[in-house]
């Protein structure tokens, strides 16, 4: 391997993809709504990493850094939200999983 | 001025669709039977549909006086978006062709909504079924007027959705709801091939403006030219209900009657008839195209006078005879008589109306469809058997109605421009248009009562309100005839049609030997209808007919029916296999979106790629 690859932004670039791969993945397999809302931040996280490095690449780190703390407290409602859905669906249905929780099937 | 019109003629009519709509919906429902004002309120949805279906009438008649080539009025689509500017601007263009289609919309849209007056009173979901004419009236207007193929396109599969939604309006009744799902799918097909055409002009050329499309239609490809034209011929086919998509006219036949007088009799069907007239100059050149649109045309006529002749359902009758005489425009225009064949359109509109119209008045007083419960109602109903005495004549081609003129010179065109044996076989097709318009109305009004069918003195006040003005129009429009070739002439840069006076037209049809032929033809039919009829007469013209293998094979529509089945369940068949990847399982649809963005992307990639290297 070429060790002139090795720049930071490639290594936060890999970061970021596998951030991606490993969020996508989960919500491929898994069918558990506190996983699933797990797995959601994992790929918000892969989104900040990359509003940072990309405020870095263009030069203007401020508005990267600022747009990834606005992200970081929408994301924080997002799973609360979720969480508290998703304690709702258990005292009601008494079950996490989504796909029996699904009533309008065709 | 008319850049306001054109608006008014559209927004009218879909401005009382919306006006009933809200009106209905701030009615409370109310559980009580109270007749006083449900009456009231039914009132209101018929007074409101008639004011504003009369209002888009008024509008399109005064556009006939403000009628150019030029783009009356364009609205620019997306502003500065660079994706939807695309679409271009909704431009319209109040030629001859298009005026005159959106008049014919409104005037005869406007008198079935007064027909409809009597003819749906004390029915239920008067809203829904207003809101439907009207929505259905201002979408053909708009599709006349419109000079953007893609606006054309978009008003066409407007009108397609309500005539399914109006033949599925008694949707309790599978048979009514099956012949609505399959003129949607027939008409589908064919708007496909409208879709296509458009896209290849858009590619091609860049606009999706008609007119520019006519002027340099020969700078693009022979394949391309040649695969939008039939890609029009089969839209023009599925929509004017042409061999092989005809069957689903016939089973369209469950809509209500004032329905049927105006989405599939006088405006819908002659769609397909419109589109190839407007697009004649662009595809005349194209090998082979005015062969096969010959052929659609002349098979068609033949085919459809035939089954009309078997039938015996009085709504089927003239659904065929209305597929019949759209074969004739469609031969027409592929003989070269754009003007012949938007003639007849305009002939055909009038007395099919009046034709179907007069017939909804014999099934509301009778309730029944079947001619052979009927007979001798013309003592009970004479100026219904009147007006429809007028329409069947006019039908059948007799001097002096509209329909003898457009039909001769329809016949006229086809000996100048077209093969002898397409002629020969049209002749013939008069002369069974003659036949079974006999068989009917003797059926129908002579005769002796076949069953004892008691006519209801219903209300018809309304009913006679529309029939009247379509018989002396019937009557009279052929005097027109003068003012509409210098009007066509004088505004479509395009085609190549000559500005002739009513006196020099009235003297070529009578002078040619060609109209004398027609005329023993017609007489012939007139003749053995006659016969038939008087020597059958103790029970009408009743032939036995479950034992003739012909008449079976006419019922089944020489085996398109089999064909038009297949097409229905296939379309089925692929829905139901689409609806498997609805699995409401959201892993699945997460790999969707996942696929999705890596198909996106790759197309991408694959664009940035090509443009690099």
């Amino acid at each position: 391997m070429n060790p002139e690859w090795f720049t930071p932004q490639n290594v936060i670039l890999a970061g970021i993809i596998g951030l991606m791969a490993v969020g996508l993945y989960g919500l491929l397999i898994t069918r558990n709504l506190i996983k699933i809302v797990m797995v959601l931040q994992i790929m918000v996280k892969a989104a900040v990493l990359a509003l940072v490095l990309a405020g870095q690449a263009s030069g203007r780190a401020g508005t990267g850094q600022s747009l990834a703390a606005t992200v970081i407290v929408a994301d924080t409602m997002v799973a609360v939200v979720g969480l508290a859905l998703a304690i709702q669906i258990r005292r009601r249905f008494n079950t996490v999983d989504v796909s029996e929780v699904s009533t309008l099937k065709g | 001025m008319p850049g306001i019109l054109i608006p008014l003629v559209i927004l009218f009519p879909w401005l009382g669709a919306l006006a009933i709509f809200v009106a209905a919906s701030f009615w409370p429902v109310d559980t009580v039977e109270d007749k006083a004002l449900s009456e009231r309120r039914a009132g209101w949805q018929h007074g409101l549909a008639v004011g504003f279906s009369l209002a888009g009438a008024a509008a399109a008649l005064a556009l006939l006086a403000f009628s150019s080539s030029d783009i009356a009025l364009s609205i620019a689509v997306g502003g500065g978006n660079p994706v939807l500017s695309a679409i271009g601007a909704m431009t319209f263009v109040p030629d001859g062709l298009g005026v005159f289609l959106a008049v014919v919309a409104s005037v005869i849209g406007s008198l079935c909504v007064i027909f409809s007056v009597d003819y749906m009173h004390g029915e239920g979901h008067l809203s829904r079924y207003y809101a439907l004419v009207l929505i259905f009236i201002g979408a053909m207007s708009g599709l006349a007027l419109s000079s953007s193929l893609l606006f054309l396109f978009f008003f066409w599969e407007i009108t397609a959705l309500t005539s399914y939604a109006l033949i599925s309006f008694n949707n309790d009744d599978p048979k009514a709801v099956a012949g609505g799902i399959k003129a949607l799918i027939m008409t589908q097909l064919g708007g496909v091939g409208l879709l296509i055409g458009a896209l290849v002009v858009y590619a091609n050329l860049g606009t999706f403006q008609i007119n520019e499309f006519l002027a340099r239609a020969s700078s693009l490809p022979a394949g391309l030219l040649s695969l939008m034209a039939f890609g029009f011929l089969a839209a023009a086919a599925a929509k004017s209900a042409q061999v092989p998509f005809q069957t689903w006219l016939p089973d369209a036949m469950e809509a209500p009657t004032p329905v049927s007088a105006l989405i599939h009799a006088a405006t819908m069907v002659n769609a397909g008839v419109y589109l190839l007239a407007r697009f004649y100059p662009a595809f005349e050149a194209v090998p082979g195209w005015k062969d096969a649109v010959v052929i659609v045309g002349v098979l068609t006529a033949l085919l459809a006078a035939l089954m009309a002749l078997a039938a015996d359902d009085l709504k089927r009758v003239l659904a065929y005879s209305t597929v019949s005489q759209l074969g004739y425009m469609v031969y027409a225009v592929g003989v070269g008589g754009v003007f012949a064949s938007q003639f007849h359109l305009f002939s055909h509109a009038i007395f099919k109306a009046l034709l179907f119209l007069a017939a909804g008045a014999v099934i509301h007083a009778v309730g029944t469809r079947d001619m052979r419960k009927m007979g001798d109602l013309g003592r009970q109903m004479p100026l219904v058997r009147n007006v429809f005495v007028i329409g069947a004549l006019a039908l059948a081609g007799l001097p002096i109605l509209n329909g003898f003129w457009s039909k001769e010179l329809v016949l006229e065109a086809g000996l100048t421009g077209g093969p002898a044996w397409a002629l020969l076989a049209m002749l013939v097709g008069a002369g069974l248009t003659a036949l079974y318009t006999v068989r009917m109305v003797w059926m129908v009004f002579y005769g002796h009562a076949r069953s004892s069918l008691h006519v209801h003195a219903g209300r018809s006040a309304f009913m006679n309100t529309a029939l009247v003005p379509l018989a002396v129009a019937a009557l009279l429009s052929w005097l027109l005839a003068g003012t509409f070739a210098s009007f066509l002439h004088a505004s479509l840069p395009y085609h190549d049609i000559h500005d002739v006076s009513l006196l020099e037209l009235v003297k070529e049809i009578v002078t040619a030997p060609l109209t004398w032929v027609a005329m023993v033809v017609v007489a012939i039919g007139l003749g053995v209808g006659a016969w038939s009829a008087r020597r059958a007469s103790g029970a009408g013209i009743e032939l036995k007919r479950s034992e003739n293998v012909f008449v079976n094979w006419a019922r089944a529509s020489f085996g398109f029916e089999w064909l038009n089945r297949q097409v229905v369940s296939l379309a089925k068949l692929v829905g139901r296999g689409l609806a498997h990847t609805q699995t409401g399982v959201l892993n699945w649809n997460v790999m969707g979106i996942v696929l999705g963005l890596v198909l996106v992307m790759g197309l991408l990639a694959a664009s940035v790629w090509g443009q690099t290297f």
